[in-house]
């Protein structure tokens, strides 16, 4: 009698034990949290290693996620020196995000992390997988910070290091050429110059524009926007219609189409209204280039780089055209995006150039 | 009958009067006389070449010569009261107008006068604005024979795509240096006959960053050999020059750097010439030379906005103190105050502080390099902000009244009607008139004295600048061109400047030259405009003088020296020291040397605590001057002459001098 009533005195302070905490205000010392859910203690964030985030469940670089931590990708993604990506998304218990519009990333809650994994395929010498960082950006007392976790070669484990560094890495690609990257992980002001918008840092990915297509999940194929929604992670209060970009790489959509996407995801963050360039007349976002004279088409550049480069989209002239030469080149002092790349991205010159001459008559 | 004729003549006038109210019914003209009632078109002009603001109403006229000639444009009448216009003069076509010239204010009244070059068979665009008043009023077309080009250059291959124009061979010639982008120097070294001889040298231990954004040099180490820094969007790179300027060697920490312009300049006076490295989305740069080739490296204090906005820095002394300050030009979209420049003013004790706001140059017009030079020729350092965007306002010309405080004369300048953007603008005079102009945007912006600037085109869009015929005027490389200036009569007088005390290069010294016309200065600067690096020698234009009658040097050190009636069409070595008239009194308030001169031996009076002293003779070398008491050292090995004393103490370092008898 006197061991069950132990028993259950003791089963109903543990209870009382878990209902006092709130997951949403932790205190560590005193309550035993459930130790398997990610580690939401916002005021320690960022953490020396990836694993104590709890992102991740069994072998860690096997990236399998746990409860509440969403797969998510994007339409257009952002081309980095042909690295590979695998997007997350965790957001607290209880919390939601709100819809703007389509093309503003959405308004998260306090504690949302993104979570962005890069990795190469058939990296030599030992032809595997190698994930090489992992980018964090949260949302803690009203900012989004930054961190960045650099893994080991012994894959088992990635650290915090914002000061920025190199890696060299020769991958393999699926034709058997072997391609050599001098691959850059940034330091935090170089994360800070791309994610900002009048002079606040920001995530660029989540905008419903971006988000707008079905994934596999484990449970099945299902549109993004319904997933978050049926998750909690997004309040069901979107229009019925919404203004997507395009698959750049979808020979369905109009060339014209294919160029904006590529556009925004790699370019839109510095170059519209708001952002590090705007003083530039070029607006590469989405929602901007409906207008031509935003892609650069027949506008003069302002700075003449080079003499024959007219304009920066030349129509059917593709050697007079200062985008295709920004593209096409892996000089420091020329190539765009600035950041984020350093060898030049093939198949997006291959459209570009496919789309200049895809234009009529010549500028005048 | 009387109404009938009325009516017509209404009816005449309303055609003529709706017939330039856009500009796709421009009405052509030619050179003449022409009365416009009223400012009441219903299309503005909406691109701006004169002034700022749009208006409500236009009116337009078109204008195609049928030869090349220098129009004037201006509604300054005879006979006519004149009337406060504005004008804009475009070319190109309606929906795609370019500005080729216009004018707001030039005339009595604020009427509006324009000149240009016109060419033969394209069409002009003349669109007068009610911005000032809709009033209407007359103007006149005239015609002149073209302005002959003010400048001539005649283009000649380089062998080298050169990014600096600097000498690497310590004769002071200026030779053409690139980075081959191989771990190697490709220079072409300019030979006394006019020649060049092109070497390739190699980078020992790998070059981790390339000049991909700015090069700059000077001889870090004082070995008489120059040296470079590179510039890349990742960090810096310091390219060492062995014994005699056959080898290199790179150095480079791991310090992230998003390198903008660099400079080499002595920031703390101690002798030796640090590097300062603008950062582009991070606070500036610097390395302090130690003595090593191992540099300290310093970020915070000189320009600390947190995500930088830093694009062209400038060292020049704009207070007339003697000492080095630093200027710079900034940029940045978002409605940043990242783009808002900055003058880190020197206080002479190795600390600066930033008075940008305090004197009229917190500007926040989208510029990336600014051109620094006395325009007036009135003793002190005026400077042009050329813009690269015209988002924040257009070109700004600074003129300072002398106490270091800067008001704005862009009005009527030139740079007012001035279309072209650059990231590129430096300072030069190009035609050897005792004038300094400014080079940008594709051309060079010719300096009349006045404050006024006329523009003459030119073939190149920037490059460095140096003299690479040793004919004493300004030539430009570019890309695999040398742009060689051909004389034009005009005298000048150029100078190589040796520091013994001072840093080698005499980078930071100001020097002041006396001619029957007046007064002009340099500051001798590493590191102009945006990425490149320009002569090291100083030049200056002399007119029609034939006389100098002194040439003065203050050197960073503070000694000053004076050259009395040098030969003028040559170009003349200036050893700091040997033509001592003092040391500056602001770099000696406090300190004395007693007895001066001194026979057996000197103290150091001065009230402040004495950490190190260095003592030289008048060629550079280190002598030994064996310490007595506290602050009393022995001369009496000494051969008599002049020498100098360095003394550091708690408040900074000062340079003292004596005379051994």
């Amino acid at each position: 009698m006197q061991k069950s009533f132990r028993y259950i005195i003791g089963l109903i302070l543990v209870m009382i034990m878990i209902m006092a905490c709130d997951k949403d205000e932790p205190e560590p010392d005193s309550c035993p949290m459930p130790s398997t859910e990610v580690h939401f203690d916002l005021a320690k964030w960022p953490f020396q290693k990836l694993s104590d985030y709890r992102f991740f469940i069994d072998t860690i670089s096997h990236l399998k996620p746990n409860d509440g931590v969403l797969p998510y990708d994007v339409i257009t993604p952002l081309f980095s020196d042909y690295a590979k990506k695998k997007r997350f998304i965790w957001m607290p218990d209880g919390r939601s995000a709100n819809y703007v519009n389509d093309y503003t990333v959405l308004n998260f809650p306090e504690g949302t992390v993104m979570i962005k994994n890069f990795y190469y395929d058939h990296v030599l010498p030992d032809n595997k997988t190698k994930l090489v960082e992992t980018r964090l950006i949260y949302l803690k007392n009203g900012e989004w910070e930054f961190a960045d976790y650099v893994w080991n070669e012994a894959q088992t484990e990635a650290y915090f290091d914002l000061d920025g560094s190199y890696q060299t890495i020769v991958w393999m690609d699926d034709a058997g050429a072997s391609h050599e990257v001098n691959y850059r992980i940034p330091s935090e002001v170089e994360c800070y110059t791309c994610h900002k918008f009048n002079e606040y840092a920001t995530p660029i990915g989540p905008k419903p524009q971006n988000l707008n297509k079905a994934i596999s999940y484990s449970t099945g194929l299902k549109n993004q926007l319904d997933k978050w929604i049926e998750m909690g992670y997004l309040t069901p209060s979107l229009p019925n219609n919404i203004e997507t970009v395009a698959d750049w790489t979808d020979v369905n959509e109009s060339i014209q189409n294919r160029w904006r996407a590529y556009v925004d995801m790699n370019c839109g963050h510095c170059h519209k209204e708001g952002s590090h360039c705007d003083y530039r007349s070029l607006r590469l976002a989405w929602n901007e280039t409906t207008n031509p004279d935003h892609l650069g088409i027949c506008v003069t550049p302002e700075e003449p780089l080079v003499a024959q480069l007219t304009h920066i989209i030349a129509r059917s002239n593709v050697n007079r055209s200062m985008m295709y030469y920004r593209l096409n080149t892996a000089e420091e002092q020329y190539r765009m995006p600035l950041f984020g790349r350093t060898v030049i991205h093939q198949e997006a010159v291959t459209l570009l150039n496919e789309y200049i001459n895809s234009l009529n008559p010549t500028c005048p | 009958m009387k109404k009938s004729i009325s009516l017509l003549f209404v009816v005449v006038l309303s055609l003529a009067t709706t017939a330039q109210d856009n500009c796709t019914s421009a009405i052509d003209i030619v050179p003449g006389t022409y009365v416009v009632d009223q400012v009441n078109g219903a299309e503005p002009p909406t691109i701006i070449c004169a002034g700022a603001n749009l208006a409500a109403f236009g009116e337009w006229y078109r204008y195609t010569p049928d030869n090349d000639y220098y129009i004037t444009v201006s509604s300054n009448v005879a006979n006519v009261t004149p009337v406060d216009t504005r004008l804009h003069i475009y070319t190109g076509n309606c929906g795609a107008l370019q500005c080729a010239g216009g004018d707001d204010d030039s005339g009595p009244g604020y009427s509006s006068i324009a000149s240009l070059n016109v060419v033969a068979g394209t069409t002009y665009y003349f669109a007068w604005d009610s911005y000032w008043t809709a009033a209407g009023f007359s103007f006149t077309l005239t015609v002149a024979p073209p302005l002959v080009n003010l400048l001539d250059f005649v283009p000649m291959s380089s062998t080298v795509g050169a990014q600096a124009v600097i000498d690497m061979n310590g004769d002071y010639l200026d030779d053409m240096v690139a980075y081959d982008g191989n771990n190697g120097l490709q220079i072409a070294y300019q030979q006394t006959n006019g020649t060049f001889d092109t070497q390739t040298r190699p980078i020992a231990d790998g070059v981790s960053h390339s000049p991909s954004w700015s090069i700059c040099g000077g001889d870090l180490d004082g070995n008489g050999f120059n040296d470079l820094l590179f510039a890349g969007g990742g960090g810096a790179s310091f390219i060492w020059s062995n014994a005699d300027g056959t080898m290199y060697n790179e150095l480079s920490d791991e310090n992230y750097i998003f390198c903008q312009r660099s400079n080499m300049v002595d920031m703390n006076a101690d002798g030796m010439l640090d590097a300062f490295v603008c950062h582009d989305v991070a606070p500036n740069v610097w390395y302090m030379n130690n003595g090593t080739q191992f540099f300290d490296w310093n970020q915070g204090g000189m320009g600390d906005t947190p995500d930088g906005g830093n694009y062209g820095s400038v060292w020049i002394d704009y207070d007339n103190d003697c000492d080095i300050d630093l200027f710079i030009a900034k940029c940045r979209g978002g409605d940043s105050p990242a783009n808002i420049n900055q003058m880190h003013r020197n206080n002479g004790d190795g600390t600066y502080t930033e008075v940008g706001a305090e004197i009229g140059l917190a500007d926040n017009v989208q510029t990336w390099s600014s051109a620094w030079a006395d325009y007036d020729n009135d003793g002190d350092m005026d400077v042009v902000v050329g813009a690269s965007s015209f988002a924040n306002g257009g070109h700004k010309v600074m003129i300072n009244d002398g106490n270091g405080f800067f008001t704005d004369q862009t009005a009527s300048s030139g740079f007012d009607v001035n279309p072209n953007l650059s990231i590129e603008w430096a300072p030069g005079d190009f035609n050897n008139d005792g004038w300094v102009d400014v080079m940008g945007g594709g051309q060079i912006l010719i300096n009349n004295g006045d404050l006024t600037f006329t523009p003459t085109q030119v073939a190149f869009s920037a490059g460095p600048i140096g003299d690479l015929n040793e004919d004493g005027f300004l030539d430009v490389v570019t890309g695999g061109t040398r742009y060689m200036n051909v004389p034009n009569g005009n005298h000048y007088i150029k100078l190589n400047m040796q520091g013994t005390v001072s840093n080698r290069n005499g980078i930071g010294a100001r020097v002041t030259l006396y001619t029957p016309s007046g007064e002009q200065i340099r500051d001798v600067r590493s590191g102009e405009g945006f990425r490149y690096m320009s002569s090291l020698n100083v030049h200056f234009g002399l007119g029609m003088d034939e006389q100098i009658s002194k040439i003065t040097v203050c050197w960073p050190s503070g000694v000053t020296d004076e050259i009395l009636n040098p030969q003028i069409d040559q170009t003349l070595l200036i050893v700091e020291g040997q033509n001592e008239v003092g040391t500056d009194e602001r770099k000696t308030s406090s300190l004395q040397v007693l007895p001066n001169p001194a026979q057996h031996q000197l103290a150091i009076f001065g009230a402040r605590i004495i950490q190190t002293i260095e003592a030289f003779d008048v060629s550079g070398r280190r002598i030994n001057l064996p310490q007595q008491q506290s602050n009393t050292f022995s001369v009496e090995h000494l051969l008599p002459g002049i020498y100098f004393i360095r003394v550091m103490t708690d408040e900074g370092i000062q340079t003292l001098s004596f005379i051994k008898e």
